[in-house]
């Protein structure tokens, strides 16, 4: 019919291509395509991975020393923080929770979507009990469970406390991920069945429409959401020193309380705070910006979101 | 281009039996058009003709292949046997140019220049070829539709069906969108279409079907169905389209 002619009937029953492929030749086939896919993306993923576990790793030391000197130092070390050491700090923080927590929220609103029941009963679990918990709760349950699983343990104080700090990062992550993960369902959902209709239609798969059809259209429907809740996520970091993180807030309670030797006890506080709320002002306005940015470069016609 | 048979299909959505044991012919190269009230099962049929939905019962062929075996990948059949919707449902992101190729890579697995070609000079065909970068909700219905055809017809299927193309549309689009529909068929095409378009139907259709409560209560000509149908139902149902 198109493109020429082609035979009138070329269909007969016992024709393999006809045939559901068994799982072996799927298989065969499978490892071919990600052989074929790896030889271009090795390079930029590998690389990726490799880089980013080194910066890991170089963190993870770094941090170290750094709360060393806070936590096991006297209190004239507080004296000579100044916020944007906090602030570095915070931005830390907020470069774990936002990659962890954007990924896991996807993997679990995508599992909420699928039917595969048992998927979708622990996504379930996961956001109800991530998203009901205040974050100062998470970071405390997160912390004092840590602290209390290492008790006796015999690891360095040190470590433990390290471990203990982190795992309220985690906790943040997993709160955040809860709220993304019904970001991305929602997402998912709004997507017409008419456009998994005309995939199918089509002889289109199942995994494959979900990726060249369904993710596009769910992702910039969620973008103008997932804004809001990065900048929330980020604010969420300033709950952190309640388990000893001297991050932008933690500082700036530090240096307000400190302010009572100068003579404008209040005022000395009130000037900290307004360099902290700046301060979070940046980081929040540059992640907003971001995403409006990607935003705008996927924007097309037909899927906007209504505009503010 | 090739046939399809339904024999004895049935399909209950729970308690409810939409498809009540049908047989039907669409034969090569046939434009079928199938008319009936609406919800009595038109497009649950038409579904089950591209595995959409699974019948519960009967079989279903393309030539010789039975759809219903097991043992055939619906992907397969739905390559080879495209669907318009009454809806359109051109994928949203995607301009023109790409809805039509985006199956061809996917399915086909057409390179980008092979599918960029056939994609060119499906959409020329339907009188698009201006239209190649624009998105689907730059068009309007009628537009839409057709491209909606032109990514159908890019599969190279052996047959179509069609669920109430012109449903959604305003006179214009319709008459637009019949007359690319009508020279597909004249070209050969083998295609079913549930039509409520009657001028169409009797202009462009090899054999019509009366279509009711899950059953083909009748089929023939066109002049047979509309001018002479046999049935009490089929003669009340016309009346209240045709007049
Ligand atoms: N997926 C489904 N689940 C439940 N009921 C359905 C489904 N699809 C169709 N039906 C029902 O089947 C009946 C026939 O629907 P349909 O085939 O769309 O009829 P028509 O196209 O002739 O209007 C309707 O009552 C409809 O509500
Ligand atoms: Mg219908």
């Amino acid at each position: 019919m198109t493109g020429g002619s082609s035979p009138a009937s070329t269909l007969s029953p016992g024709s393999p291509e006809v045939r559901r492929r068994d799982w072996k030749t799927r298989l065969r086939g499978g490892a071919k395509k990600v052989f074929v896919w790896k030889i271009w993306s090795h390079v930029v993923y590998g690389g990726a991975a490799v880089v980013g576990g080194i910066l890991f790793l170089l963190e993870l030391g770094y941090l170290g020393v750094y709360h060393l000197s806070f936590a096991l130092g006297a209190l004239h070390s507080f004296l000579a923080i100044h916020p944007l050491q906090g602030f570095l700090l915070s931005l830390e923080v907020v470069g774990v929770i936002l990659p962890v927590g954007f990924g896991l929220g996807f993997l679990v609103g995508w599992a909420r979507t699928t039917r595969f029941v048992i998927l979708r009963g622990l996504g379930s679990v996961f956001v109800d009990f991530f998203r009901s918990m205040p974050p100062i709760a998470l970071i405390f349950f997160f912390a004092l469970i840590t602290g209390l699983e290492l008790r006796g343990s015999g690891i360095d104080p040190y470590t433990a406390q390290t471990l203990i700090m982190w795992m309220g990062v985690v906790a943040l992550a997993l709160h955040t991920a809860a709220y993304q993960a019904e970001i991305m369902r929602a997402g998912i959902l709004s997507v017409p069945a008419g456009q998994t209709d005309a995939a199918d239609a089509l002889g289109i798969s199942r995994m494959r429409a979900m990726f060249v059809v369904v993710l596009p259209q769910a992702f910039r429907l969620s973008l103008p959401a997932l804004g809001n809740e990065f900048s929330s996520s980020i604010k969420d970091t300033s709950l952190l020193n309640v388990i000893g993180w001297m991050e932008l807030g933690g500082v700036s309670l530090a240096l307000a309380a400190n302010s009572i030797e100068y003579s404008h006890y209040l005022a000395g506080s009130l000037v900290v705070w307004i360099e902290a709320a700046f301060l979070y002002f940046v980081v929040t306005y540059i992640a907003t910006r971001t995403v409006r940015g990607v935003e705008d470069l996927f924007k097309v016609p037909g899927l906007e979101v209504a505009k503010s | 281009m090739s046939s399809i048979r339904v024999k004895g299909v049935r399909k209950s959505f729970g308690e409810l039996e939409v498809l009540r044991g049908v047989d039907l012919e669409v034969n090569s190269g046939e434009v079928l058009c199938i008319v009936g009230p609406s919800g009595s099962g038109k497009s649950t049929l038409l579904r089950c003709m591209n595995l959409l939905v699974i019948p519960d019962e009967g079989q279903i062929f393309l030539d010789d292949v039975a759809l219903t075996d097991p043992r055939i990948r619906p992907e397969w059949v739905r390559q080879n046997i495209g669907m318009v919707f009454q809806s359109f449902n051109l994928f949203t992101h995607l301009t023109v140019k790409r809805n039509v190729m985006l199956a061809l890579r996917h399915v086909k697995r057409m390179n980008r220049a092979k599918a960029e070609k056939v994609a060119v000079s499906q959409l020329t065909r339907v009188g698009l070829a201006d239209k190649l970068n624009a998105y689907p909700a730059q068009l309007s219905g009628g537009q839409q539709q057709r491209v909606a055809i032109a990514r159908a017809l890019a599969m190279d299927p052996k047959a179509i069906l069609f669920d109430e193309p012109t449903s959604a549309l305003d006179p214009e689009s319709i008459h637009e969108v019949l007359a690319v529909m009508s020279r597909i068929g004249q070209e050969g095409m083998t295609m079913a279409v549930v039509t409520h378009e009657m001028g169409f139907a009797k202009e462009v259709a090899d054999r019509v079907v009366f279509f009711d409560a899950g059953r083909v209560v009748e089929e023939g000509t066109p002049d047979e169905i509309f001018e002479r149908a046999g049935h009490e139902r089929t003669q009340a149902f016309m009346k209240k389209i045709l007049r």
